[in-house]
C-alpha cells in the first residue's frame, strides 16, 4: 500500500450533467467551497465530466497541479466510476486514488424542488468525499485466469445455439439439460413463425451439429447441484437425475438458458373442464394432420376461438403482469394456417402486438383469410361455459359495442410465458436476481442485456424475459460472444475493494463465515488455531464480514474504518475553511 | 496458404455497431469502426431518457463511447464512408473514403476556442434543426472523438478559428483521403432513419409550428438540447398544458409502403408522455394509438404505470386530422375513439407525431457494394430467422441493429454481440 503516503493534493471536479445537476444544485458554489477545503489544490465545475473534454480536463489538471487524489462530484458511480478510474490511471495515478460523489441520483433528482437545501447537501457530500480522498490508498490491480470452457445450462434452442457458436470458435462446452432430450419447447411446436417450418425442422439440424461437435460434452437428465468459485474458475457439481450420481467439473464461464414454461391456466376460461379447451402450446404439440381434430371426440374442428393474453398483462397479479411477447404473432400464424381447414376462426384480443419482422404480415394474412379479430374490454374478460361437453363463449366486442356469443368446437388459450418451476433454485445457484416477470435480471436492461451481476455468468433467450425463438437465437450468439470474450483474453481483472483478515487479530470465531453472503470466506486450517481468510475473486466488497467481526480483524480495502470515520467527522465538524472562515 | 486478415470492419457507430466492435475487439482481434458522421453514438446519443427505466440515454451511453474510443484494438474512422468492396470471407479489401474534417485529429484537443469564435450559425442537425450550431462544431457535448469539424458548406472562410487555435489544428486545405483495409469480415450496422411525416399533410407537420415529431421532442426535453431541457412550444415559447402523441405515422401503413410495425414508437411515446408529465405534472397528456405494443421486458409494467400512476390518457383511434387556430397556433385533433365509437375533437397546445422507422439513406448503395440482398421494405435480408438472424447472403458479411429491421436498444445490443460472435468464428478459422 505504498505510493500514497505523500501530502494529499486533491482535485475536485463538479459536474453539471447538463441541466440534470446544475438545474437544481448551485454547482459553482459547490466547487468554490471545495477549493477551500484542506488538501484541495484545484476545484472547478464543468458541463459534462464524462465527456472527452471532461476527461481530458482531469488529466491536464493532474499534470498541471501535480494532483495525487481526484474527486468527481457527478452521477452514480455505477456507470462512470470505471470511466474516471481509467482516466486517473492514464494520468499515472493508482485507480483507487479516485472518489466519486453522487450529486445526481442522491441530490438533484431527489431534491428537485428544494435547490438551496440540495446545494447544502451537495456541499456536505463533497466535503466528506474530500476528507476520505485524503486517506485513500493505492491498491493493486489483480487478475485471475479464465478456464477455456463454458457451461451452458439448458438445451433448448438458445442453449444449442450458444454451445455451437462457442465450439465453432474453438472453446469447450459443457451442455447440461435436465430432461432426457435436447430441443426444449421449440422442438415440440408445429407452427413456428415467421418461417413456415415446424419446430422439429429447426431443432433437428441444431441437435445433429451439437452432437457431432467434439468440443461439446452433452449431459442430459442432469442438473447442476452445486456451483461455487468465481469468474474464470467456477466449480460445478452436476447430478444425473436418473442415477443420482454426481460429478465435478471446472469451467471458466456460464451461460444460463433455462427458458420458460407455458402457463397452465387453471382458473381461467374453464381450462381443465373440457379437453377441447387447450393452450396454444398444447395446440402446437398436437400431431400435425390435414384437418384439425377435436381432442374430445376426434371429429373435425369447424369453429374455433383463440383468446389472447391469458395469464399475461394482469396488473396486480404477481408474475403475470408482463406481456408474453410471442403470443400475438404465434396466434396470428397458427390462426392463418388453420383457417385453411377450419371454417370459422376467431381471435379475441386486447391489443395486437405483431411487432417483429414479418409478423404484421401474418396478422394481415390472417385477416385476408377471414380470421375474425374481435377486441374485448380490458377489464371485462370473455366468459366460457362448458355444458355437456359443449363450449359457449360470450364476450363484449369493443369496436362493435355489442355482446356476442359463439359456440366453438375448440378454444385455444394463448397463455403466458412463465419461468420454469425450478427457477428459484437456479437463481440461488448462480446468485441471479429476478424481476417482476419472474425471469432473470440482466446486468443492465438497456445496454447489458446478456450479462448478469454475477461476473462470468451470462443469460440468454427466455431465461431473461418472454421472447420468441428467433430472438432467443440472437441472444444465444450474443451471450456466446460474451463468454468467448472472457476466455479469449485468458485472464480478467478483479476488484481490489475486497475484505482482508488480519490473521494476528482473528479469534477463530467463524462469525464472518456465516455472515458472508458469497461464501468468500473460509478457514485456513493449517494455522493453529485456524484463521479466516478471504478468496478475493469471490468477495463482492459488501463489508458484512467487517461489520460482524467482533475482533475488528477484518479490513475493507477502500472503505477502511479510518476512511469512513473521517467522512463522519467531516460531516459533523466541518473544517473552518469549509464554512468560509479560516 | 495465403495470409488471411485477422481484422474486422464494422460499418456504423451506433449502439449496435459499437457493441459489435467491442465484442470482437475483446477477443483480441483488430476492428475498424467506420462512421459517416463526425462522432460515434448514433441515434441513442440524441435521445433524452430511455424506456422502461427512464435512464438518461447519454449517461448510460457515454461509458460505451469512451470504452470504444480507448480500446487498443479498435480504430475509429469517423466522417468516413465505405467505397468499393472486393474479395471474400477471410479476405475482403474495402476502400474507405475519409472525408476532410479540416481539423487535424492528432492536434485538436477539443478545447472549443474555435467554436466560440466562429461567427456562422446554422441549424443543428443533431437537434433536428431546432437549435443552432457553428460552422465549426462538435456534434454533441460527449462527441467521440472529441474533435471539431468544419462544415465547409456553411463556412465563410473568415479565418477566425484558424487564428485562435493554439495548437494550429485547423487546416482548411485538407483533402479527402482514401485508404484500403484488409479485413476478414464485415458487419453492417447502419441503423435507421425516421419516416418523412410530411407525407401525411393532414397531420400538419411542417405547416403548423406546434406539430413536432418525437425526435424533436427528445431534443426539446434534453438538458443538452436547444432549450436546455425546457419543454416549450416552438411558436411562442409557452409551456404546453395539453399534449397529444400520435402513433403509427409511417408505420403499419400499406399505402405508404411501410406495412411493418416500427417496434419502438409505442414505448418511446409512452416514455415521452411520462416525461412530459414529469416536466409539468399539471399537464394533460393524450396518446392516440392503434394497438399498444408494450412487448419487451418491463414494458407492459411501464405502460400500466403511465396509465395508473401518471394518468396518461390513451385513446384508441387513428387520428383523422390535426387543425390549427390561425392566431393562437393551438391545435385540435380529430379522432374517432374506436372504443366508444365517438368522433372527438380534442384541443392541444402541442402535438407530437411518432414517425415510423425506415432503412437508413444509402442502404441501397451499401447493399449493392456488398452484394447482399434487401427485403421489400429495404432492410438487409437475413439468411434465416433461426439459423442465421445476423447472417447475410454473402459469407463473412453480417448484419445487426436496425439495418435488418426496427429494433429497440437492448435488441440492437444483443444483435451486435451476436454478429460479433459470427464474425469472430470467421476470423478464428481464417475465413472458413
Amino acid at each position: 500500500m505504498s505510493g500514497s503516503e505523500e501530502e494529499p493534493r486533491i482535485g475536485v471536479f463538479v459536474c453539471h450533467c447538463g441541466h440534470n445537476i446544475a438545474g437544481t444544485v448551485n454547482v459553482e458554489e459547490v466547487a468554490q467551497m471545495a477549493s477551500k477545503l484542506p488538501g484541495v489544490v484545484f476545484a472547478t465545475d464543468e458541463m459534462f465530466m464524462c465527456s472527452d473534454a471532461g476527461q481530458v480536463l482531469i488529466k491536464d489538471k493532474i499534470a498541471e497541479h501535480n494532483l495525487n487524489r481526484v474527486v468527481v462530484a457527478s452521477c452514480s458511480p455505477r456507470m462512470h466510476e470505471p470511466t474516471f478510474r481509467r482516466v486517473v490511471e492514464e494520468a499515472g495515478l493508482n485507480r483507487y486514488l479516485f472518489d466519486q460523489v453522487n450529486l445526481r441520483e442522491h441530490v438533484s433528482w431527489c431534491h428537485m424542488r428544494e435547490p438551496e437545501k440540495a446545494t447544502e447537501k451537495a456541499k456536505d457530500l463533497v466535503r466528506m468525499s474530500v476528507a476520505r480522498a485524503a486517506k485513500l490508498q493505492n491498491l493493486p490491480v489483480k487478475k485471475v485466469s479464465v478456464l477455456p470452457t463454458t457451461m451452458v445450462v439448458g438445451g433448448g434452442i438458445a442453449g444449442l445455439r450458444a454451445s455451437l457458436d462457442i465450439a465453432e470458435r474453438g472453446f469447450d462446452v459443457l451442455l447440461i439439460e435436465k430432461t432426457s432430450k435436447l430441443g426444449g419447447n421449440v422442438a415440440k411446436w408445429t407452427h413456428l413463425f415467421p418461417t413456415d417450418e415446424s419446430g422439429a425442422d429447426i431443432i433437428k439440424p441444431l441437435i445433429r451439429d451439437v452432437k457431432k461437435h467434439n468440443r461439446i460434452t452433452i449431459l442430459t437428465d442432469s442438473k447442476v447441484s452445486e456451483f461455487d468459485g468465481y469468474i474464470g474458475n467456477f466449480g460445478v457439481t452436476v447430478k444425473n437425475l436418473k442415477t443420482q450420481k454426481e460429478q465435478r467439473y471446472e469451467v471458466g464461464t456460464v451461460i444460463v438458458t433455462t427458458g420458460f414454461e407455458p402457463f397452465k391456466p387453471f382458473g381461467y376460461y374453464s381450462y381443465g373442464e373440457s379437453p377441447d379447451i387447450l393452450t396454444l402450446a398444447e395446440l402446437q404439440e398436437l400431431t400435425p394432420s390435414e384437418q384439425l381434430l377435436k381432442p374430445s371426440d376426434g371429429k373435425p374442428v369447424k369453429k374455433m376461438v383463440f383468446i389472447g393474453c391469458v395469464g399475461s398483462r394482469l396488473p396486480g397479479v404477481k408474475g403475470h403482469e408482463h406481456c408474453s411477447r410471442h403470443c400475438c404473432s404465434a396466434t396470428a400464424k397458427a390462426a392463418a394456417d388453420l383457417r385453411d381447414s377450419v371454417e370459422e376462426v376467431l381471435v379475441l384480443y386486447q391489443d395486437i402486438r405483431t411487432y417483429g419482422k414479418g409478423h404484421e404480415e401474418f396478422h394481415r394474412m390472417a385477416r385476408q383469410k377471414h380470421v375474425i379479430y374481435s377486441k374485448f374490454p380490458q377489464n371485462e374478460f370473455p366468459q366460457v361455459t362448458v355444458k355437456k361437453g359443449k363450449l359457449t363463449i360470450t364476450w363484449r366486442d369493443v369496436l362493435a359495442a355489442e355482446d356476442l356469443s359463439f359456440e366453438p368446437d375448440i378454444i385455444v388459450l394463448a397463455t403466458a410465458m412463465i419461468p420454469p418451476e425450478d427457477v428459484e433454485e437456479t437463481s440461488h445457484l448462480f446468485s441471479l436476481t429476478r424481476s417482476g416477470d419472474g425471469f432473470f435480471n440482466p446486468e443492465h436492461i438497456k445496454l447489458a442485456p446478456l450479462t448478469t451481476h454475477t461476473a462470468g455468468v451470462m443469460i440468454a433467450g427466455a431465461a431473461q424475459a418472454a421472447k420468441n425463438a428467433s430472438e432467443a437465437v440472437i441472444d444465444a450468439s450474443g451471450a456466446a460472444a460474451k463468454a468467448v470474450g472472457l476466455m479469449a483474453q485468458g485472464e480478467v481483472e478483479i476488484e481490489s475493494t475486497v475484505s482482508h483478515v488480519i490473521p494476528e487479530l482473528c479469534s477463530s470465531c467463524h462469525t464472518c463465515l456465516t455472515a458472508c453472503p458469497y461464501t468468500a470466506i473460509s478457514m485456513d486450517e493449517t494455522k493453529d488455531p485456524p484463521v479466516a481468510f478471504v478468496t478475493e475473486a469471490k468477495c463482492h466488497g459488501c463489508g458484512t464480514c467487517a461489520a460482524a467481526c467482533p475482533s475488528s480483524a477484518i479490513v475493507m480495502y477502500h472503505s477502511t474504518d479510518d476512511q469512513i470515520l473521517t467522512m463522519v467527522e467531516a460531516f459533523l465538524c466541518p473544517a473552518p475553511e469549509a464554512q468560509g472562515g479560516s | 496458404m495465403t495470409k488471411k486478415a485477422s481484422s474486422a470492419l464494422v460499418v456504423g457507430g451506433g449502439v449496435a455497431g459499437m457493441q459489435a466492435a467491442l465484442d470482437i475487439a475483446n477477443q483480441g482481434f483488430k476492428v475498424y469502426l467506420v462512421e459517416r458522421s463526425p462522432s460515434i453514438g448514433g441515434r441513442m446519443a440524441m435521445l433524452d431518457k430511455t424506456f422502461p427505466t427512464l435512464d438518461c440515454s447519454a449517461c448510460i451511453l457515454t461509458p460505451k463511447l469512451s470504452e470504444v474510443s480507448r480500446h487498443p484494438n479498435i480504430q475509429l474512422m469517423t466522417l468516413s464512408e465505405v467505397g468499393s468492396v472486393t474479395g471474400s470471407a477471410g479476405d475482403f479489401k474495402v476502400k474507405i473514403r475519409r472525408k476532410a474534417r479540416y481539423v487535424r485529429e492528432d492536434l485538436c484537443s477539443g478545447c472549443g476556442d474555435c467554436e466560440a469564435n466562429c461567427p456562422v450559425e446554422v441549424a443543428n442537425e443533431f437537434d433536428q434543426g431546432i437549435g443552432f450550431r457553428k460552422a465549426i462544431y462538435a456534434l454533441f457535448p460527449q462527441a467521440t472523438p472529441h474533435i471539431y469539424t468544419v462544415d465547409k458548406e456553411n463556412c465563410t472562410d473568415c479565418g477566425r478559428c484558424v487564428k485562435v487555435c493554439e495548437r494550429n489544428a485547423i487546416d482548411m486545405n485538407m483533402k479527402d483521403k482514401f485508404v484500403t483495409l484488409d479485413v476478414g469480415t464485415i458487419i453492417v450496422a447502419t441503423g435507421f432513419e425516421l419516416f418523412d411525416i410530411t407525407q401525411y399533410p393532414r397531420l400538419g407537420y411542417g405547416q403548423y409550428p406546434n406539430v413536432i415529431h418525437a425526435m424533436e421532442f427528445e431534443r426539446l426535453i434534453n438538458a443538452a438540447g436547444p432549450t436546455h431541457g425546457h419543454l416549450v412550444r416552438l411558436s411562442d415559447g409557452k409551456k404546453p398544458k395539453s399534449i397529444g402523441f400520435i402513433q403509427c405515422v409511417g408505420a403499419r401503413d400499406v399505402q405508404k409502403g411501410v406495412p411493418y410495425c416500427s417496434r419502438v414508437c409505442c414505448m418511446y411515446s409512452i416514455k415521452n408522455a411520462v416525461m412530459a408529465l414529469e416536466h409539468d405534472p399539471q399537464a394533460e397528456v393524450w396518446v392516440y394509438y392503434a394497438d399498444i405494443r408494450a412487448f419487451g421486458k418491463g414494458f407492459e409494467e411501464f405502460y400500466e404505470m403511465a396509465k395508473s400512476r401518471f394518468g396518461v390518457r390513451f385513446v384508441r383511434g387513428r387520428v383523422a386530422e390535426v387543425m390549427e387556430g390561425k392566431a393562437s397556433h393551438d391545435l385540435v385533433v380529430k379522432v374517432e375513439d374506436t372504443v366508444t365509437s365517438k368522433v372527438r375533437l380534442i384541443e392541444h397546445d402541442l402535438v407530437v407525431i411518432s414517425p415510423g422507422v425506415i432503412p437508413s439513406s444509402g442502404m441501397d448503395t451499401m447493399a449493392k457494394k456488398l452484394g447482399i440482398d434487401q427485403t421489400d421494405d429495404g432492410y438487409i435480408e437475413i439468411s434465416h430467422s433461426f439459423f442465421g438472424p445476423t447472417v447475410t447472403k454473402i459469407p463473412g458479411v453480417f448484419v445487426c441493429g436496425c439495418a435488418d429491421g426496427p429494433k429497440d436498444i437492448p435488441d440492437s445490443v444483443s444483435a451486435g454481440s451476436a454478429a460479433a460472435m459470427k464474425a469472430t468464428i470467421i476470423l478464428s478459422s481464417g475465413g472458413k
